[in-house]
């Protein structure tokens, strides 16, 4: 060995076992030699001789880089070794005759060191064929008769061709693509009828003694048959013996896999599609078709699948594309011939990965529209189709466990599946709207014979088949559900009245109550199923369904159904409430201990799984026992029974926490208890109407403001605490809602104890209450918005800078977020208040002291506000406030200093300068209605201040303008088109831009 | 079940452990992780510090399976061609490999047939996992739907962050059931990891659209509505909590699926509406 081969051998080695000082002057001494002039002599001589794969990998490697790279600059005599020596090795020859050591490294080498060689002949191949090389495919084809070891390299060398330059499979640059053509152009033109020829003969030839090297040749020659003159192939010869070696008996699964790959090639070469046709005809492709009922985990199947498919998709192809009759029927025939050998392959063996079974479906379903009424064939066609849609969405039973306690596994293999539905439904919605009654038989006989099948798999049937109900009335119209169209009036009331054995199956479970839900548009046509329908919501299989995540869902879909169903359930409420008992005990008098509150994942899951369950029925008694239909009494009943224990509760847990009585521990519980007595009435108070509570039913009002009152006391108590606070505040926003106006007299306290704290959010909490207020009841609360307003603005100014929010990087903090929050809801609560008439507000003597530093933060934000839907109210504020508070023109002063501010200030500032900056987006949407709103406020300042206005903004802003433009602008502003003078503003605007080329001199 | 031990000797690998080991080549564009991956294992850490790896590096990473313990040498490979050493050299005797991309960065999935042709020059019929990484991060270029190579190589596909752990060792497990010839071989004892980075939300990440499209819808909502309907808007301002048809929809911007239809509805006017304010 010497040292070139050493240092080959030790910057291989990664065992660690090698000196790193040792390995780093390996690498280079490697990395010298390849510096050196005799380098490409060096490497074909180690080629020669040396049997290390290592030494063997590294000159091969060394000489493709050479190539590669420089090629242009090697000598004419080095490219001629180069070549000769390359070719040699690929042909099985000794380059050096006279040595007897010469190594051969087709012999024996492993295959890695055989393609390293094929990429370094394609890499020769890249560079001079066919100008300079013209033979090279010509010149190695009478060395294939040496045997399978040269034609096995061949074989390589086509791959590789394919592989570096041809295939579209890879990113290519131009340049290479270029080649990539000139070199396909002339093996066209000079070899491949030759190559093809050769092919045939060794797949001829060695057929029964080497099936693997006739695999290789068939191989590479599938990657070829998407370029070549497909009549090179398609003829008496080679279509015949490709399907000899396809359906040999007994022969070698790998070539009969190998044919019926050249097989699909051929049948998806892209051609005009009348030739395509005749093509496929010719073939006699059913002759296949009994190959694909053997082991389906067999490779060869798979290959005989992926035939079938492939030639589906392209008889169907056909079938849309030719225009002649003739055409269409005979591509009409094939399709039908081949599908249901497709059926066969979609229900029973892995689909080739590149055949979408979903849009094929789709897309011929999509044909059937076309032919409507459909055949027999085309229906029995369907009927496959809702085979195969159902087959393919029922759940594998080795994960029955892991779904029904859905763990890690089944939660996974769940969502998997309801993506892999999607598609699925997609298609069925098609198939059902081809052929609606058959759909729905189908459906329905899936069902009946799910309900009475013992089979194994009789969960996943049960689920498959309520789920393909489910998907199909997604896919109704309201009035077909309504109305029971076709089947569904038989469909329904049988699923119903269904007990299934395996209820108890999450799933199952859970797609019955879903199903139900879906359907329920026809219970209320139908109102005598509706005790069945309770039934199935109250019992085991609904809310009291062991499964905790069925109970859950239940809760939720029962106040959907009773939302919808409520007028029809009046007699059965007594009966509703009945079952519902136990559950609304649970948390009328409910106690959460320490350890389910104790933050352990499970406890804390538990705790928001009785949340949203609690929301959910009280909600749904709700709606029940708001109902006007309701006798008054019985109401009354109804509602204190729940107000009474809930409203104890509350002021017991208050007295508790008060008194001190309580560890540390516990206080957090009972918080979360208040919370969720306060969301508990806040349900319930929905199902109850503004209209019924204060003035049908007024007891009823009596017994919420009662309500209220209590729970006002919790803001009392804990100012502090956020969780309560919004929850509390959320139950004011739905008391406004439901009192109207009676809830007045509660306001003061409310708002006062809202307002206590002032921290940004909870600010921003307390505005938008305010602005519900006043979009309410508009003047009506002028006197509570003028008492607390001075409060506001008083806190807003401490918390909030006047000039612009930091911005840019590193702002980003919760803190900064919060401010911009608090600032745009204020904006809105001034928009609120000054488009309700309310602007009197800002001057009463206690918040005049607010109004000069308002006016700037407002005017700032008109003019600088990043967002620019901010800066549009502030703009439309001020238009109100001009409007409010000055009279026509030369009148009173209301508000004195206000319209110099205005004229000076806005009308500068904002109506011309902020416009007239480059970061005016006029191609911005936004941006424009802006702009529209900018120019309505100088109409509008024109209206109020008359000549005032006029002379002095076109004094400031149109000094350098020519005469004319100021001149055109009066006239705009006097005359009565808005739009002209918006288009004139903007090119106005425009124009300045371009005048003033980024600086401010004109100015 | 075929000896584990047996069929690792069998293999052209050198045996270092007196337990079966597998040569794993891990390649990809440069940038797309391997290293931090690798080392999430706990022999090394995640660093956020891009460093690329010079030529490469080798790791012993040890799993404890059913079958007994088994280790996987993995070759963490140079992504970047100038710091590429042997390159493809290093990939002789490679037992089974993974190919790497960032599912943000779409061209390193384009490059995933070159780094598959080039692994298959020198291994032939070896197991191979693609692997698309960084999906903990939000915008994301490369969608699992788009992702189709290894369906047409027959190769396994997952999606992980090295950065959260997810699915780390989904490859690993892959890798040897298939070197088993055992497809119920399991690992019996998680590997220790470095602990996760980030959290990562696959929930949120799909409801990131809806999210964002809310957004555009309150930032456009005022738009095109006279001052009415602004009213209208602010009065009928989604009061805060307690909303009961939230999780029908979206849990994370709590909408409902009414409203969050009503949007994109808007969306949609919103475009024509823009479209014809530029005429």
């Amino acid at each position: 060995m010497d040292d070139v081969e050493k240092a080959i051998l030790i910057s291989f080695d990664e065992s660690g076992a090698i000196d790193s000082a040792l390995k780093s002057q390996a690498v280079s001494f490697c990395q010298q030699i390849k510096e050196t002039p005799t380098l490409c002599r060096l490497c074909i001589e180690k080629l020669c001789f040396c049997r290390l794969v290592q030494v063997q990998f590294w000159c091969l490697q060394t000489l493709h880089e050479v190539i590669r790279v420089k090629y242009a600059l090697l000598g004419l005599e080095e490219k001629d070794f180069i070549r000769k020596s390359v070719f040699s090795m690929c042909c099985f020859e000794a380059i050096d005759d006279q040595n007897n050591n010469a190594v051969r490294i087709l012999e024996g080498g492993p295959a890695f060191i055989k393609n390293k060689l094929a990429q370094v002949f394609v890499t020769l191949v890249y560079f001079e064929y066919p100008l300079i090389w013209s033979s090279v495919f010509v010149d190695f084809l009478p060395h294939l008769r040496k045997g399978a070891v040269v034609i096995d390299m061949f074989c390589r060398i086509l791959n590789a061709l394919d592989d570096e330059l041809i295939s579209l499979d890879y990113p290519r640059t131009p340049e290479e693509m270029g080649v990539a053509g000139r070199v396909k152009d002339a093996m066209r033109q000079q070899c491949i009828a030759q190559i093809v020829k050769v092919w045939y003969d060794i797949v001829s030839m060695y057929r029964n003694s080497d099936p693997d090297l006739c695999s290789s040749v068939l191989d590479s020659m599938r990657r070829y048959i998407s370029w070549i003159d497909i009549g090179l192939i398609v003829n008496d010869l080679f279509i015949p013996l490709l399907f000899q070696l396809v359906l040999v008996d007994g022969g070698s699964e790998q070539l009969q896999g190998a044919g019926a790959g050249c097989l699909l090639a051929v049948v998806s070469k892209r051609m005009d599609h009348q030739s395509k046709l005749s093509i496929l005809q010719s073939l006699q492709i059913n002759r296949v078709f009994g190959l694909v009922t053997g082991d389906s985990d067999s490779e060869l199947v798979s290959k005989v699948a992926a035939l079938i498919t492939g030639y589906a998709v392209e008889v169907l192809e056909c079938y849309k594309r030719v225009n002649t009759e003739d055409a269409k029927g005979v591509s009409l025939e094939l399709l039908n011939e081949v599908l249901p050998s497709v059926f066969f392959v979609m229900r029973n063996c892995e689909v080739d990965t590149s055949f979408s079974t979903v849009q094929f479906l789709s897309c011929y379903v999509a044909t059937m529209k076309s032919l409507s009424p459909l055949r027999e064939k085309q229906l029995h066609h369907v009927r496959q189709i809702l085979e195969v849609i159902c087959v393919q969405i029922r759940y594998d039973p080795i994960y029955r466990d892991n779904l029904d306690m859905l763990d890690k596994i089944g939660r996974e293999e769940e969502e998997r599946m309801v993506e892999f539905r999607k598609d699925l439904f997609v298609l069925l919605r098609s198939v059902g709207r081809v052929a609606p009654d058959v759909t729905q038989i189908f459906i329905g006989n899936s069902l009946a014979s799910s309900i009475s099948s013992v089979s194994e798999r009789n969960v996943e049937e049960v689920e498959a088949s309520l789920s393909l109900l489910y998907a199909l009335g997604e896919s109704l119209s309201d009035e077909a559900i309504k109305t029971g169209s076709g089947l569904l009036s038989e469909l329904v009331p049988n699923l119903l009245s269904t007990r299934f054995p395996c209820h108890s199956n999450r799933l199952v479970a859970l797609v019955y109550l879903e199903t139900i839900t879906r359907y329920i548009k026809f219970v209320q046509e139908n109102t005598h199923y509706v005790p069945m329908v309770l039934a199935a919501f109250l019992d085991e299989r609904g809310i009291h369904h062991p499964n905790f995540h069925v109970s859950r869902r239940a809760s939720y879909l029962f106040m959907r159904v009773v939302k919808l169903l409520k007028a029809k359930l009046v007699p059965f409420i007594e009966s509703i409430l009945q079952s519902l008992q136990d559950t609304v005990a649970r948390f009328t008098t409910m106690n959460h201990t320490s350890n389910e509150f104790s933050g352990s994942e499970d406890g804390s899951h538990i705790f928001e799984v009785s949340y949203d369950t609690c929301r959910d029925y009280s909600q749904a008694i709700g709606l029940l026992i708001g109902m006007e239909d309701v006798p008054s009494e019985k109401q009354s009943d109804y509602l204190s029974s729940l107000l009474t224990p809930l409203c104890h509760q509350v002021t017991v847990e208050i007295l508790l926490i008060n008194a001190n009585v309580l560890n540390p521990e516990e206080s957090p519980v009972k918080i979360a208890n208040i919370q969720q007595v306060i969301m508990a009435i806040n349900a319930l108070s929905k199902g109850f109407s503004e209209r019924l509570v204060t003035a049908s039913r007024p007891a009823i009002g009596v017994m919420f403001k009662k309500t209220l009152d209590v729970l006002l006391q919790i803001l009392v108590v804990f100012p502090k605490i956020e969780s309560l606070r919004n929850k509390v505040t959320s139950f004011i926003h739905r008391m406004v809602d439901t009192l109207g106006a009676s809830v007045f007299p509660y306001l003061p306290k409310a708002l006062g104890q809202l307002l206590a704290e002032s921290e940004p959010k909870e600010m921003v909490g307390f505005l938008v209450l305010l602005n519900q207020l006043i979009c309410k009841f508009n003047t009506a609360v002028h006197d509570i918005v003028e008492e607390v307003f001075p409060a506001i603005a008083g806190r807003i100014f401490s918390i909030i800078p006047t000039e612009v929010l930091p911005s840019g990087h590193g702002t980003n903090s919760e803190e900064i977020r919060e401010l911009q929050e608090l600032q745009k809801t204020f904006y809105t609560f001034l928009h609120v208040i000054t488009t309700h008439d309310l602007s009197s507000v800002f001057l009463s003597p206690k918040s005049r002291g607010y109004l000069d530093k308002m006016m700037q933060l407002l005017l700032h934000s008109a003019c600088n506000h990043k967002d620019i839907l901010m800066r549009k109210a502030c703009v439309q504020i001020f238009i109100r406030l001009i409007k409010d508070w000055c009279t026509r023109p030369y009148g009173e002063e209301k508000v004195p200093g206000f319209q110099r501010f205005i004229i000076d200030g806005f009308a500068t500032n904002c109506c011309f300068d902020s416009a007239l900056d480059k970061s005016f987006e006029f191609h911005d949407a936004n941006t424009l209605i802006l702009f529209g709103e900018i120019v309505l406020a100088q109409k509008v300042m024109y209206e109020k201040f008359g000549d005032d206005f006029l002379a002095h903004f076109v004094t400031k802003c149109f000094t350098y303008c020519p005469r004319d433009l100021a001149a055109q602008y009066c006239q705009k502003l006097q005359g009565n088109d808005m739009k002209a003078l918006r288009s004139f503003y903007q090119s106005l605007m425009e124009n300045l831009r371009l005048q003033q080329n980024g600086n401010l001199v004109f100015r | 079940m075929k000896n584990l031990e047996a069929i690792a000797a069998a293999l052209p690998n050198q045996q270092t452990v007196e337990y079966p080991s597998f040569k794993l080549v891990i390649v990809g564009d440069g940038g797309t992780g391997k290293t931090t991956f690798v080392k999430r294992h706990l022999t090394g850490e995640f660093e956020k510090k891009y460093e690329p790896t010079i030529g490469v590096e080798v790791h012993p990473l040890d799993f404890f399976t059913n079958c007994g313990k088994l280790r996987f040498y993995c070759w963490d490979t140079a992504g970047q061609e100038k710091f590429g050493g042997l390159r493809d050299g290093y990939y002789i005797h490679g037992n089974c490999a993974i190919i790497m991309f960032d599912v943000t960065a779409r061209l390193t999935y384009k490059n995933v047939p070159t780094w598959h042709r080039d692994l298959c020059r020198v291994c032939e019929n070896i197991p191979i996992v693609l692997c698309g990484n960084k999906v903990d991060v939000k915008n994301r270029q490369v969608k699992a739907k788009q992702v189709t190579f290894h369906r047409k190589k027959n190769l396994q596909y997952y999606e992980i962050s090295a950065k959260s752990n997810y699915n780390f060792e989904k490859p690993f497990l892959y890798l040897a059931r298939k070197l088993a010839g055992d497809p119920n071989l399991h690992f019996v004892e998680s590997p220790a990891l470095a602990p996760p980075e980030v959290q990562i939300d696959l929930a949120a990440q799909a409801h990131y659209t809806p999210s964002v499209l809310y957004l555009t819808f309150v930032f456009a909502a005022g738009n095109f509505n006279s001052h009415e309907a602004e009213l209208a808007a602010a009065a009928s301002q989604p009061l805060p909590d307690d909303d009961d048809d939230t999780f029908e929809a979206c849990t994370l911007c709590s909408l409902k699926r009414k409203e969050l239809l009503g949007i994109c509805q808007k969306m949609k006017n919103l475009s024509t509406m823009t479209a014809l304010m530029h005429k």
